[in-house]
């Protein structure tokens, strides 16, 4: 039987091995996804009763810090955010039933003190007894944030204003919002209530509006249609368009009009000022499905932007197929209106581009990271991320702006107090159809100084009422514009 | 003269003290982890623990003093390792499971004192069997047994609540070997000719179905598909070895594996335990929760755990029975996890080497049944926990709370110890000088016979 005996030993070895390759397989195989499941609170709740650093502004505005709770609540720290509902878009949320947003998520390894360096730093804390944290220092400067908040002054829209050099997000704020703090209730029923409602609220507060919906872009778009058409030599300071109300397109017998079906044409300078329609329609036709698409894809548009905070969009354009079929989209689409939708934050990265000599920088709101002892561990360095035009296109839209403001669309409204030269593009993008009440959103892209660029702002209301014609984005957003753009250019 | 023994017992006595110096850093540190202090009472704590540790040695010292080493401390240090654990996770259990441990030991104790050759246990067999299938059969009973968890394996008599099942393998062991010892020639050479063939006698063919039909009605009547699958492999591994026939291995395997798809389609909860199994993710807010939290638990150990105390296992549900593996899984990580697999292998590898010496054959089947039992029940309860099988309800040797299972689990340990002393004193490895009991019998014999005034 002995020989038996050793066969069983073996079998159950081999059962035993088993077990142990399986435990290999779930301890550290698929430790990082089941650590990463949604429905896994482990690291939640070892999270909430851990102590988590603080989210401050690039001018020390604390916007995200942790106290201690209450005795008797079901964690040991209460996330706060001291400035309520301004800086959602920014910080987002850290609740133990809803996850987490924001830079509450990008940076939460830093915030809880996980990162590796933070816990070879941290062996020491071990025995000093300190708490090892880490702070997050965001682009954001909360005067600008503020002035975004007070201009808007709670119409439906989006403010975002960008260092066109560097990418840093210098304000981001958009309404509707909600304030953080009533997600982050130890109170499971209050932050559900407060989520439900939030979920089902018009307007997508939950969603930061700035990087995570999209929008007809209306005539904002043409800056890309004139780089497009500069970029390839299609047309110069010479091109001038026929005097026309309207244009009929290939494949089609309804024709592309001007707002109000005004008659305009001209030279580049004036059809930019003025916003003409039928113009772009004429070039994105004249360059083709092929380059519209190539120059929309220089752009970005396409790809998720490629900012430092989750879950970010992508604009839309379309694609060479189904233009070939539909000329007339590809008409309209010049100028933003159609098929196209554009990303807030990436119009403004859009008029940022033409700012920096035709170089679009990725957008960043992480300044930098620190451990709770001060140390930096990490600082955002500036880094391109295309090149949708030369540097002489970009000089050359650079001028056409400066006289959108100046004569053009935008004169009503952003001739800065402080007497800077601003260079802007508006844009009206109609959402009904004929027939139906007038409704757009109504945009405007800046930057200023014009010559040594150091903001560049979106502003845009999201489905006003407004009469519709080609100076309706630029009444309406460009106020707004202005005021944040003279606030910060004071600092 | 020094005898083999001598070693033994010096190596069992340094590894207990071992396993409870192991055993009380974990208290320490799983106290320190969870509440930041250091427990206040840990020296008496670790004084009580060595006493209880020291005492069953003892015990096999007096008792049985050429037994094998190892089995005793790796007991031990499963039991207290299990004993942090439960302590970790609820207050109230630990002082439990403190009685239900010196229970055990005290089983222990006296299961050594009254089996003084395990050969002499195979006359019961008959008496095996009754108790052991009327224990198994006895949660069926209207009125005494209930359903707890899915499964309808305990008894409740007074205020007592027991599962028959622990103790009911042990008596069926014991039934098995003394029957195979006894007619394995006859079921191996066959005796009924049919045609060409020799077959084995009916008649010593029916314990196999017996044994099928056992588990079969363990499957239908208690759904406790755990101890069947336990069962059925206990007896085909014993008639496997028994026989040397792996023909024997085949047939329970296909029997078993016939009934075993028959149930699938035949019972829900078969059905259920099978999807959670393949998938527990999918009804993860229903039966699948308990598995998604195991592995939720696991993956959070990682490679060196949490850390005792640190750890969040009481969001597995059982975490204290069924699943106490995967709370040392998260909080000891792959490293302690493995540490509880490596020692039952040390049981599994010290229980065969008991059977490969163990000169009758009795002795030899029981020992491969004993540690069959404890083998493939770790295996069992583990690979469910791990997602290796379906779950089975069904408890860790030494390591889960419950005091049927402890004081099952130290019966049979001591019983694997009486096997390995016999043989030693067999072997001469062990003095076979009286022990404690004989003197006192042989003692109240010589009294008797002096006060008789009969001279020989």
């Amino acid at each position: 039987m002995n020989r038996r005996i050793g066969k069983l030993a073996l079998i159950l070895f081999a059962l035993y091995i088993i077990l142990f390759a399986q435990l290999n397989l779930v301890q550290v195989g698929r430790k990082a996804s089941l650590d990463g499941d949604s429905r896994n609170t482990r690291q939640t709740v070892k999270n909430f009763n851990d102590p988590r650093g603080d989210i401050v502004t690039s001018d020390g505005v604390v916007i995200a810090t942790s106290i201690a709770s209450e005795p008797g609540d079901r964690f040991d720290w209460q996330r706060t955010y001291p400035e309520g509902d301004t800086y959602t878009a920014i910080t987002g949320y850290f609740t133990f039933d809803f996850g987490a947003s924001g830079v509450e998520k990008t940076e939460n390894d830093v915030l809880a003190g996980r990162t590796t360096t933070q816990r070879i730093n941290g062996i020491g804390a071990l025995f000093s007894g300190r708490d090892v944290t880490g702070d997050v220092e965001v682009t954001i400067d909360s005067r600008i944030q503020e002035a975004a908040k007070a201009a808007l002054d709670g119409r439906e829209g989006t403010v975002v204003v960008l260092e066109p050099a560097t990418g840093a997000v210098k304000a981001m704020y958009s309404w509707p919002t909600f304030d953080t703090n009533l997600v982050a209730d130890h109170d499971a029923e209050k932050a559900a209530a407060a989520f439900e409602y939030l979920d089902a609220a018009p307007g997508k507060p939950l969603l930061a509006n700035a990087y995570q919906e999209r929008y007809m872009p209306g005539s904002t778009f043409k800056i890309i249609t004139t780089a497009a058409a500069l970029d390839v030599g299609l047309i110069d300071d010479t091109t001038i368009w026929a005097e026309e109300s309207e244009f009929l397109p290939p494949q089609t017998t309804d024709p592309i009009q001007n707002y109000g079906g005004k008659v305009c044409g001209g030279d580049l300078v004036e059809v930019f000022r003025r916003s003409c329609n039928t113009p772009f329609a004429r070039t994105a036709l004249a360059l083709g499905p092929e380059a519209m698409v190539d120059a929309a894809t220089r752009f970005g548009i396409g790809d998720r932007i490629p900012i430092d905070l989750p879950a970010p969009v992508a604009s839309e354009f379309g694609n060479v197929d189904y233009f070939e079929q539909n000329l007339p989209l590809l008409g309209i689409g010049g100028f933003g209106q159609g098929n196209t939708t554009m990303v807030p934050l990436h119009v403004a990265m859009v008029a940022a581009s033409v700012a920096n000599g035709g170089v679009m920088m990725r957008p960043h709101v992480v300044a930098a990271t620190s451990d709770q002892d001060g140390r930096t561990l990490r600082r955002t360095a500036p880094t391109p991320w295309r090149t949708p035009m030369t540097t002489s296109t970009a000089e050359r839209l650079t001028s056409l702006m400066v006289d959108v403001v100046n004569n053009g669309t935008a004169s009503c409204c952003l001739r800065l107090s402080s007497g800077v030269q601003a260079a802007a593009k508006t844009g009206t993008a109609q959402l009904n159809m004929a027939g139906e009440p007038e409704r757009s959103h109504a945009w405007i892209v800046a930057f200023a100084p014009a010559q040594a660029p150091r903001y560049a702002i979106v502003v845009m209301l999201k489905g006003t009422n407004a009469e519709i014609s080609e100076g309706t984005g630029g009444t309406l957003a460009g106020p707004i514009a202005g005021r944040v753009l003279d606030i910060a250019l004071g600092l | 003269m020094s005898f083999v023994a001598d070693r033994r017992r010096a190596t069992e006595l340094s590894l207990v003290i071992f396993a409870g110096l192991i055993t009380a850093a974990a208290y320490t540190l799983a106290s320190l982890g969870k509440n930041s202090v250091i427990p206040p009472r840990i020296l008496p704590f670790l004084a009580a623990l060595l006493l209880v540790l020291v005492s069953a040695h003892i015990v096999v010292r007096l008792l049985a003093p050429g037994a094998d080493s190892t089995l005793l401390p790796v007991a031990a240090l499963l039991n207290g390792l299990g004993y942090v654990m439960i302590a970790r996770l609820s207050e109230r259990l630990a002082g439990l499971q403190t009685t239900w441990t010196l229970i055990g030991v005290l089983a222990f104790t006296i299961t050594l004192l009254v089996v003084r050759r395990v050969n002499d246990l195979a006359r019961f067999k008959w008496s095996f069997f009754g108790v052991g299938a009327g224990l198994l059969l006895l949660p069926m009973v209207p009125g005494l047994g209930f359903s707890s968890g899915g499964a309808r394996i305990w008894v409740s008599i007074g205020p007592v609540n027991f599962q028959p099942g622990e103790f009911a393998k042990i008596a069926l062991a014991l039934f098995f070997a003394a029957y195979l010892a006894e007619s394995r020639e006859l079921i191996k050479n066959g005796t009924w000719r049919v045609g060409r063939f020799l077959l084995p006698e009916p008649r010593d063919l029916l314990p196999l179905l017996g044994a099928w039909a056992f588990s079969v009605v363990l499957m239908v009547g208690q759904k406790d598909l755990g101890s069947s699958l336990l069962f059925f492999t206990l007896f085909i591994v014993m008639v496997w070895i028994a026989t040397e026939k792996a023909a024997f291995m085949s047939i329970g395997l296909a029997l078993f594996a016939l009934s075993a798809v028959a149930a699938y389609f035949l019972f829900d909860h078969v059905q259920t335990r099978v999807s959670i199994w393949l998938d527990p993710w999918q009804s993860y807010r229903g039966r699948g929760y308990q598995i998604a939290q195991s592995m939720f638990a696991l993956g959070s150990g990682g490679i060196g755990g949490t850390g005792l105390g640190l750890g969040d296992p009481t969001r597995i549900p059982e975490a204290k029975n069924d699943f106490i593996f995967a709370a040392i899984g998260e909080e000891l990580g792959l490293f302690g996890a493995t540490a509880i697999l490596i020692a039952f292998l040390l049981i599994i590898g010290a229980g065969l080497r008991t059977a490969m010496r163990a000169r009758r054959d009795f002795a030899k089947l029981l020992a491969i049944g004993l540690t069959t039992i404890v083998g493939v029940q770790a295996f069992i309860i583990i690979g469910g926990v791990i997602r290796v099988v379906p779950l089975t309800g069904i408890t860790l040797p030494f390591v889960s709370y419950g005091g049927s299972s402890l004081v099952a689990n130290y019966v049979l340990l001591a019983l694997l110890l009486r096997i390995s002393d016999n043989t030693a004193k067999r072997l001469g490895e062990a003095p076979d000088q009286m022990s404690v009991t004989e003197r006192f019998q042989a003692g109240r014999a010589r009294r008797k016979v002096a006060r008789s005034g009969v001279v020989e």
